[in-house]
């Protein structure tokens, strides 16, 4: 379709009507069609334009880094059409790290960001079903947040019990 | 059969037949005057008696643990079930350990699905506290008498993964282990080194 | 059914809601094998952290490896040499056939069939065998570096690699036969655990079971990586998304592996050359540095950059993310699992069916849990 676009420019021009000043710009990434910085509350709009108007159909993950002033999702979807993948990165503030969810849109969303929210601490509004599911149930931490240390192997020597 | 010793060059004598055509049905025996159940037992008043006089007899002149322990070991150590299951890695070189190379099947190891049947866990691969509880259960649905082989290195002491927040280090923290393997993973050869070993524990149990 | 359950074939939990025999809902219950990788990866050299893919998923390690290394090689700007990419390409396809004839022995075994189990184990013994005769180990290898492989070819692997691939083509007509020509299996498996292709592209399925539902979707193809835009091969596509069309599509992958090999083996041959990279930085490959770069060597200079990769690992596309903000150390490593979008999308082919029916499909979805779990 000569309609879609090919290069992040031609994918920011695309993109910015129907995202206004919620998008923040489109970045060049090597071998994508390229990296989508957009505001938190452009996230449903943007996911349907993707979806339907880009034929990026197939949510490939969701990512969660912990960047420690703020954290950062990265949206990683696959287009069978254009053969091609591109990022959507939104940064989240640290004391309120909540953006709407992409079940909805994906399906393949929902797992993906249950291990988000469980890692990395990052709710994800009107998510179905969003309970642990790496850890156990009521595990109280987020592990992969830089906050959350490590032991020392040397550290970890237990007497052990007779059971 | 006796057979006449046969001077060399004599054509051989014709191998005995009963001379019935071909499809013929054998004829069979009589019906025994006394049947089948009541010889056998007949057989067992006989040997019953004595085989209780003869052990009697040893095990008062050594004692019951040189004679029946031996017998219990005997048959514990060549007849170890262990749980069907496998964590992680090392569960492939269990698995690669019954495939026909290294087949573990001849020394009498065949892995059974319920906790109830086994006799031996292997613990092969990382134990995380999520499966602790799960497997202190199995371990104690295990009937007496049990042993635990530590496989690999993340059994023995949490391997590669001592330092996550999730992982347990080293499953002796939850279960008495008897044997420890080494590896990451261990070859199969190494676990059957590793059974063989608990073999031998098993051969020098008391009680 | 589970985490210890002969059909779950690694530590995980498939909680179901049944009525009588009908499956109702379903549930997969994941974490027991959840070993922390990516945090632990954190406080790991960019060589170290090769040493834990190996045991991320651990019938398919070479592909883990192969894909952390693409990652952190694109974060941390540097290109392997031509004749690394072509082993890397070798390591691959050989784990794809070991990937598949593992998955093939465990498959038949819930099935019942207990001679293509040790077939298959003994198949994949042949071909781990040569993994360790250029690696040192059968599973765990830590082969690939940043910046190319560890170490080169022994003389005559190519030899021994030849007559392998010989002696499973013979194999696979065979395994056809046993599973194919037997009217249990066939019973057992067509029209089970199906998955259209509108619902794998939602769901996030890939791989295999993508492919059973007749979309010709393989990252080999479509977004070549390494040598594969190099090479000649098919996609293995079949229609009916059932148990047996994945059957059919892995056994076929297998012989498109088997073809590809064989041209990687020829120009391996033909072409001699330097498996590493030859300016690696200090930090990241001091024994492997030539002597004469010392110019180069005295700088400490860490780049900075973000790698992304993705590969079509056996059990479909897997990603990895890496974050490098200068340093020894990644910043954050993200891997996206096939196994574990294939299983979020469990009620969609399981519901319906009978309990009976749950190995069948669960095998065909190749669940390998060190990958799930991370």
């Amino acid at each position: 379709m000569t309609s879609q676009p090919q290069t992040p420019e031609e994918l920011a021009a695309y993109l910015a009507p129907r995202l206004g000043d919620r998008l923040l710009g489109v970045e060049p990434f090597p071998e994508t069609l390229g990296r989508v910085r957009f505001r938190r509350e452009g996230a449903l709009d943007l996911f349907r334009a993707m979806r339907d108007d880009l034929t990026f159909g197939h949510c490939s993950t969701v990512a969660g880094i912990d960047w420690v002033d703020h954290r950062e999702v990265v949206y990683i979807l696959w287009s069978d059409a254009a053969r091609r993948y591109v990022l959507l990165s939104a940064d989240l503030p640290a004391d309120d790290p909540r953006i709407e969810t992409a079940c909805a849109i994906w399906p393949s969303a929902n797992w993906h960001e249950r291990e988000a929210w469980e890692l990395v601490d990052i709710t994800f509004e009107h998510h179905p079903d969003l309970r642990h599911l790496l850890m156990p149930d009521g595990y109280a931490f987020h592990p992969l947040l830089r906050s959350f240390k490590l032991h020392e192997p040397e550290e970890l020597e237990v007497k052990s019990r007779r059971v | 059969m006796s057979a006449a010793p046969v001077p060399a060059g004599a054509a051989k004598p014709a191998p005995a037949t009963l001379g019935l055509p071909m499809g013929a049905d054998l004829p069979m025996a009589e019906a025994p005057a006394v049947p089948f159940v009541e010889i056998e037992a007949l057989r067992a008043k006989e040997f019953i008696p004595a085989a209780k006089e003869a052990l009697g007899a040893l095990i008062a002149e050594q004692g019951q643990s040189r004679v029946i322990r031996p017998v219990f070991n005997w048959a514990g150590r060549n007849s170890l079930f262990p749980l069907h299951w496998g964590l992680a890695c090392c569960a492939i070189e269990f698995a690669a350990a019954f495939g026909a190379r290294w087949d573990a099947e001849r020394f009498g190891v065949v892995p059974r699905s319920s906790p109830r049947q086994c006799d031996l866990m292997i613990v092969n691969g990382t134990v995380t506290w999520k499966v602790a509880h799960k497997l202190i259960t199995l371990y104690e649905q295990m009937p007496e008498p049990k042993w635990v082989i530590a496989m690999g290195n993340c059994a023995t002491g949490g391997g590669p993964f001592r330092t996550a927040y999730s992982v347990v280090p080293g499953v002796d923290k939850l279960v008495p282990v008897d044997v420890y393997i080494a590896g990451c993973p261990p070859r199969p050869e190494a676990m059957l080194e590793g059974i063989l070993k608990l073999e031998e524990l098993i051969r020098e149990r008391k009680e | 059914m589970g985490p210890q359950h002969p059909m779950t074939h690694g530590l995980w939990n498939l909680r179901v809601r049944i009525d009588g025999e009908t499956i109702l809902d379903c549930d997969p219950e994941m974490g027991y094998l959840h070993r922390g990788i990516e945090k632990i990866s954190e406080d790991r050299h960019y060589n170290e952290v090769v040493t834990l893919m190996d045991r991320c998923c651990y019938v398919a390690g070479f592909s883990w490896e192969h894909l952390y290394i693409l990652g952190a090689e694109e974060a941390l700007h540097i290109e392997p040499p031509e004749r690394a990419e072509y082993l890397r390409v070798l390591c691959d396809e050989f784990q794809r056939i070991g990937s598949h004839l593992m998955w093939y022995a465990a498959f038949v075994q819930d099935l019942g069939l207990m001679s293509p189990f040790l077939y298959g184990m003994r198949d994949r013994d042949l071909v781990l065998d040569l993994f360790q005769s250029y690696t040192g180990a059968r599973m765990t290898y830590e082969y690939m570096r940043v910046g190319g492989v560890r170490n080169d070819l022994p003389p005559g692997f190519s030899d021994r690699a030849r007559g392998v691939l010989d002696w499973l083509m013979a194999r696979f007509v065979e395994y056809d036969q046993l599973c194919l020509g037997s009217t249990i299996f066939r019973k057992r498996c067509d029209h089970l655990g199906v998955l259209k292709a509108a619902d794998c592209v939602t769901h996030g399925v890939t791989g295999p079971m993508i492919r059973s539902a007749g979309v010709k979707r393989d990252l080999r193809k479509d977004r070549p990586y390494s040598a594969y835009d190099r090479l000649e091969f098919d996609i293995a596509v079949a229609d009916g998304a059932d148990v047996t069309a994945r059957y059919l599509v892995r056994m076929e992958e297998m012989r498109q592996s088997v073809r590809i090999l064989r041209q990687v083996l020829d120009w391996l041959d033909r072409h001699p050359g330097p498996v590493i990279a030859a300016q690696l930085p200090r930090w990241l490959g001091a024994p492997y540095a030539p002597i004469g770069n010392e110019g180069y060597l005295l700088k400490r200079h860490y780049p900075k950059g973000v790698g992304f990769s993705a590969i079509e690992e056996p059990h479909g596309e897997a990603l990895a993310y890496v974050v490098n903000e200068g340093g020894e150390h990644p910043y954050r490593v993200k891997f996206r699992s096939p196994v574990f979008a294939n299983l979020s999308a469990a009620r969609q082919y399981l519901v319906g069916y009978h309990v009976a029916d749950i190995p069948p499909i669960m095998g065909s979805v190749d669940v390998c849990v060190g990958e799930v779990d991370r």
